[in-house]
């Protein structure tokens, strides 16, 4: 008998801004000043991936690929000093009450989040979250090589999800979950304790279809 | 056996208590082997209102290295340190160490003397260079000669001169210049003194030993006396002697605590130099940048100080960090930027945080600094201020415009000059340093002692652990700016503020007898 645990998809339901503004602003602080618009042309291009117009998998992979060439190091601080400077200042109060609801009943904490490793750390850190599922920067040599290391976590559910609870001794039948945008769908389907918060026009539709809970912030 | 239960009860005399590592040292063993027998701290007098024990006495109340000290033993303090600290005047650069008799004989009972003293600027007068490193190194060693206890000998890494890239084992090969040249020690002194006593000013005489420590392979006057006094030891067969070689030596990580930092280093000024406008470094990015934390030189120091007492030292030891935890420039810069940036959200003025903190640093090739190469733009400022100058403004300035904006125009020459003068400064800071950040790329094997400690629990000197990320960005950088950048700025660095009443030590016994020999 495994443990319950409640999700929380990040953005959204924890903070506003979307992932491929954190690439944005990294990218607009490459070391080189020549370097820092061509690395935020490659952003612009997963604008319409950002829209909602094709995969969201494919629109993080661009957004995260103008860090190419990076270094570790800058990931490292500059995840950081964004994620001080602009999530932890703005992280919306219905998501904390959420989250220490779900804490003050028992639940383990995990937050989801489209996000790379450095920037999700202080974040999880703040919210004493108990696991962190987040996309990785492929490194080699101590910098960016673009790419994400698989699996991209913007459809986080079904198959990689049950792994994921074996692995963490979780009981999915026992879990809530709350996600904010139609890519969740898959995430909230897979618990007991579905939840959208501040939902997207798709999810709203798609909880009331399922009757899921609705939070407002 | 561990570090402090060799040092427990034993009577160490030290030198260089003044200065950045002796200072943490002694720290050190008084925190951590309260059972040490008794430090003598061999000071140089100032005139007849400071002598050694005033000096000590200041440094122990108000040097933040003895802040925890303090807070530990409150208004104890004066007793616990008499019990363990005394403090003679000396001058080393005098024959017999410049002691009195009465002074001399509390040192009967010496087990070890730990000789850190020396002259750490990279252009000093060659004089007064061979005297603190040559001479007081060679007075130390006659005076552990006459006690008849091992001499532990702090040195440099860098003796090992303008060798390119190259491996550099923990070795001494008396009587060979990196060039390859002979080196007698004797004639090298005699000829560099009388070279000197010749030249017309001190610049003169710093260009005779610049160009004397050139011609031999070394990067400058400090790593030539440093490795003549390397020299001078190594002829001394009757001598018990260890040669301790740190790199370059910078702000602690643990101890006394996170960042401190004394006087000006070797990465201090660059680090200055990055936080002005200047933004490109002429290195080599993937040469490595050896850097040691003071406190892990302090316990390297003090492991290697027990191991001459126990007879397991001798021969040479490198205290850096190239060869197990490689840290090279192009990190190095992009850090320096990184932590000026984390830095000036905390504390920076304005323009630090609205430009300067996004302008990141870069390293570039000697040769290829472009429009912005320090030269160039210090020629263009040399020009423009010169062709500011009121006397040369009538040559091309039309009398109507001159009337109308000349104390304009006089302000703009005087800011021009300024910045004439900080591009000079820069130049002259990138000529110094460019043996180490530019030409050579050194690594300098250290498993002497990283074997000889590793048993250690509190003393062991090992950098594998160190996360430069983090040292550099929290610890490095934040410590510049507070104990090193504000003296390159012509500010002073305030130490904690007087004890009330003032730290008095104890009378000295006459002859301190502590543990057997």
């Amino acid at each position: 008998m495994g443990r319950a645990a409640a999700f929380f998809r990040a953005e959204g339901v924890l903070v506003g801004r979307p992932a491929v503004l954190a690439a944005g602003w990294l990218a607009a602080n490459a070391q080189h000043l020549g370097q820092r618009a061509a690395r935020l042309g490659a952003v612009a291009l997963c604008a319409p991936f950002a829209l909602g117009l094709g995969d969201a998998a494919t629109g993080q992979r661009l957004a995260w690929s103008a860090l190419r060439g990076m270094s570790e190091d800058r990931v490292a601080v500059l995840g950081e000093e964004y994620a001080r400077e602009y999530l932890l200042p703005n992280i919306r109060p219905t998501g904390r009450d959420l989250l220490e609801r779900a804490r003050r009943d028992g639940c383990v904490i995990v937050v989801i989040s489209d996000l790379i490793a450095p920037i999700v750390a202080p974040l999880a850190d703040e919210l004493r979250a108990d696991h962190r599922v987040c996309n990785r920067l492929e490194l080699r040599n101590g910098r960016a090589t673009g790419r994400l290391v698989d699996p991209v976590v913007t459809r986080f559910g079904g198959a990689v999800l049950r792994r994921y609870a074996e692995d963490h001794d979780i009981d999915l039948s026992a879990s809530r979950a709350y996600g904010a945008a139609e890519a969740d769908q898959v995430l909230l389907s897979s618990v007991d304790g579905p939840c959208a918060v501040h939902p997207d026009r798709a999810l709203r539709r798609v909880a009331v279809d399922l009757d899921w809970p609705v939070v407002e912030g | 056996m561990q570090t402090q239960d060799v040092l427990a009860d034993r009577h160490l005399v030290i030198t260089g208590f003044t200065g950045f590592v002796a200072k943490v040292l002694v720290g050190m063993l008084l925190e951590e082997v309260p059972r040490i027998g008794r430090i003598t701290l061999l000071v140089r007098p100032r005139g007849r209102l400071r002598p050694a024990r005033r000096r000590v006495e200041e440094a122990l109340e108000t040097s933040p290295v003895f802040r925890t000290l303090r807070a530990q033993h409150g208004a104890g303090l004066a007793a616990w340190l008499s019990a363990r600290i005394d403090a003679i005047d000396a001058d080393l650069e005098q024959p017999g160490c410049g002691m009195s008799a009465e002074a001399r004989a509390r040192l009967a009972s010496t087990d070890v003397l730990v000789h850190c003293a020396g002259l750490t600027d990279f252009a000093p007068d060659p004089l007064k260079a061979l005297s603190a490193n040559v001479a007081g190194a060679a007075n130390a060693a006659t005076l552990a000669e006459e006690l008849g206890v091992p001499l532990v000998h702090v040195s440099t890494c860098y003796v090992a001169g303008n060798v390119g890239t190259a491996e550099v084992p923990e070795t001494l090969t008396p009587g060979r210049a990196p060039s390859g040249a002979p080196l007698q020690v004797g004639a090298e002194t005699r000829a560099l003194q009388l070279a000197c006593r010749r030249a017309a000013s001190v610049e003169e005489r710093i260009n005779i030993g610049t160009a004397r420590a050139q011609a031999l392979g070394f990067p400058n006057i400090y790593t030539y006396t440093k490795s003549l006094a390397e020299h001078l030891l190594a002829q001394r067969t009757e001598l018990d002697c260890t040669i301790v070689r740190p790199s370059i030596v910078e702000c602690a990580r643990q101890r006394p605590f996170p960042g401190w930092n004394e006087g000006l280093n070797t990465a201090g000024p660059l680090a200055w130099l990055i936080s002005t406008p200047f933004r490109r470094l002429p290195t080599v990015p993937e040469h490595t940048f050896d850097v040691v934390p003071v406190d892990d030189v302090a316990c390297g120091l003090a492991a290697i100080t027990a191991a001459a007492l126990t007879g397991r030292a001798g021969g040479v030891f490198q205290l850096a960090s190239s060869d197990h935890n490689p840290f090279t420039f192009d990190r190095a810069v992009e850090l320096t930027g990184l932590g000026m940036r984390r830095w000036t959200r905390r504390a920076g003025r304005p323009i630090d945080r609205g430009l300067l903190a996004h302008l990141d640093p870069i390293p570039v090739a000697l040769d290829a600094q472009g429009p912005f190469e320090v030269r160039r733009l210090g020629r263009l400022a040399r020009h423009l201020g010169r062709a500011l100058r009121a006397d040369q403004r009538a040559d091309w300035v039309p009398s109507g415009v001159e009337r109308a904006l000349g104390p304009t125009l006089d302000r703009v020459g005087t800011a021009i000059d300024d910045v004439r003068g900080s591009l000079d400064r820069v130049e002259q800071m990138l000529e110094l340093f460019q043996p180490f950040i530019h030409d050579n790329d050194w690594t300098f094997h250290t498993v002497r002692a990283r074997e000889l400690t590793a048993h250690e629990e509190v003393f062991r000197f090992d950098l594998s652990d160190l996360s430069w990320r983090d040292y550099w960005v929290d610890v490095e950088y934040p410590g510049l700016r507070t104990w090193c950048i504000p003296i390159l700025e012509g500010e002073r660095i305030q130490g904690d503020p007087p004890l009330r009443p003032r730290l008095q030590l104890g009378n000295p016994p006459a002859e301190v007898r502590v543990a057997s020999k």
